[in-house]
C-alpha cells in the first residue's frame, strides 16, 4: 500500500498526532459544552430541542393573558437552554460542514491504517454517519417526537467512539507497533 | 488541499460561540424596577392576527407566540413593567432587558446576554453610553436610534451590535404599546 501511516515519515506521523491530539481537546471541550446546554441524558436532550414546541398549541382565536404573582427568586431561576427551529437551522448549517471536515480528516487518518478494507470502511461509515444521527435526532425530536433524543445521544456517543478507535489505533501502529519503521 | 484550508478557516469563522450571561436577570430587575417589593408576570398569548400584526411592525415574533412582561409593585404602587426581548443575529442571539415606567416610557435598558463573541461589542457599545439613548422613549414614537447616537464614539462590530440591541429595544416598545395594558387578564 502506497499509504501507511506505519511506514511514513516521521513528519506525517507528527502532524497526524498533533491533529488527533487537537481534535481530542475540541472532543473534550465539547462534551463540556454538551453537558452545560443540553445534558447527555434523553430528557434532557429533548427539554433542550423539543423545548415547548411539542406542546405548543394552536394561538388562541383572540389575544389572552394570565398572570401570576413572582418572586425575585424565580428570576433567578436557572433556565432551560432551548434551541428553537431558527437556532437548529443556523446550528445545523454551521456544525454539518465542520463535522464532515472533521469526519475526512479521520477518514484520511483511517486509510492510512493497516486495516482490514472491510473494517476500514466501516470505520469510515460510522465516522460520517455519526454527526447525520446526531443532527437527525435533534431534528425529528423537534419536529416528530422527544423520544428521538435517543438518536442525537447516539450520535455523539457515536462520534466520540469513533475518534478514540481512530486515535488509539493510529498511535498505536505509528508509534508502538513492531511493524513500524 | 488549497479548498481545504479555506473551507475549515469558513466553518471556524461561522461557528456560533456559547451564550454568556452580562447581567443576572436578578440584577437587571433591581436596575429596571427600583423599588419593587412584589412583582407579577404576565403572559400575553397572542391570537394568530395579534401576532401577525406584531411580526409586520417589527418583523419578530415571540417565542411560542408569547410575550411575557414582569410588573412590579411596591406596596399597592405600580413601578413600572419590563420585558427581555431575544434577538437573533449572524454571531448569535444576545438578550436585552427592558425597562418601562408606570406612565409607559423606557426608564431603561439592561443587555443581559450575548455569545462570547459579542460580548466585547457589547461591552464597548454599553460604555459609550448607548443604553442612555433609550431612556424616555415611548411606544409609537421616535425609533431606537442608540446605534446611530454612539456610533463615531466605537469601533464598526460595537456599532453593529448596537443596532441589534435597537432591534430588541424597537420590538419591546411595539409589544408593550399594543399588548401590556390594552388586554384584560
Amino acid at each position: 500500500m502506497l499509504y501507511d501511516l506505519r511506514r511514513a515519515d516521521i513528519r506525517i506521523k507528527w502532524l497526524v498526532t498533533c491533529l488527533l491530539a487537537t481534535l481530542g481537546l475540541s472532543y473534550v471541550f465539547g462534551a463540556l459544552m454538551v453537558a452545560l446546554y443540553a445534558g447527555f441524558t434523553p430528557q434532557r436532550v429533548a427539554a433542550t430541542y423539543a423545548g415547548s414546541e411539542m406542546s405548543m398549541a394552536m394561538p388562541p382565536e383572540t389575544t389572552m393573558v394570565m398572570q401570576h404573582p413572582m418572586s425575585m427568586a424565580d428570576f433567578a431561576k436557572p433556565e432551560v437552554h432551548t434551541v428553537d427551529l431558527n437556532l437548529l437551522i443556523q446550528d445545523t448549517h454551521v456544525h454539518v460542514p465542520m463535522y464532515g471536515l472533521i469526519a475526512a480528516a479521520l477518514g484520511l487518518v483511517v486509510a492510512g491504517l493497516s486495516l482490514p478494507r472491510r473494517r476500514a470502511m466501516g470505520l469510515i461509515v460510522v465516522l460520517f454517519a455519526a454527526p447525520w444521527l446526531d443532527f437527525a435526532g435533534m431534528w425529528l425530536t423537534k419536529l416528530a417526537s422527544p423520544r428521538f433524543a435517543i438518536a442525537t445521544l447516539a450520535g455523539g456517543w457515536a462520534m466520540g467512539v469513533g475518534y478514540l478507535i481512530v486515535a488509539a489505533l493510529a498511535l498505536h501502529q505509528m508509534w508502538l507497533s513492531h511493524e513500524r519503521s | 488541499m488549497n479548498l481545504l484550508i479555506r473551507a475549515v478557516t469558513i466553518a471556524a469563522l461561522l461557528h456560533i460561540t456559547p451564550v454568556v450571561v452580562l447581567v443576572k436577570r436578578p440584577d437587571a430587575v433591581h436596575v429596571l424596577l427600583p423599588g419593587a417589593d412584589a412583582y407579577v408576570a404576565r403572559e400575553v398569548h397572542l391570537s394568530a392576527a395579534d401576532a401577525h400584526r406584531l411580526h409586520a411592525a417589527v418583523d419578530w415574533s415571540p417565542e411560542d407566540g408569547v410575550l411575557m412582561f414582569y410588573g412590579g409593585t411596591a406596596g399597592s404602587t405600580s413601578v413600572g413593567a419590563l420585558e427581555f426581548v431575544r434577538v437573533d443575529t449572524p454571531h448569535g442571539p444576545i438578550e436585552v432587558a427592558v425597562g418601562f415606567t408606570p406612565q409607559g416610557v423606557v426608564r431603561g435598558v439592561v443587555v443581559t446576554k450575548a455569545t462570547v463573541e459579542m460580548k466585547p461589542w457589547v461591552l464597548e457599545a454599553v460604555a459609550a453610553g448607548l443604553t442612555d439613548h433609550y431612556r424616555g422613549l415611548k411606544p409609537g414614537g421616535e425609533a431606537p436610534g442608540g446605534a446611530a447616537g454612539i456610533a463615531s464614539r466605537v469601533g464598526s462590530l460595537a456599532a453593529y451590535t448596537a443596532g441589534e440591541v435597537d432591534k430588541g429595544v424597537a420590538r419591546a416598545l411595539a409589544a408593550y404599546g399594543a399588548f401590556y395594558n390594552h388586554v384584560r387578564a
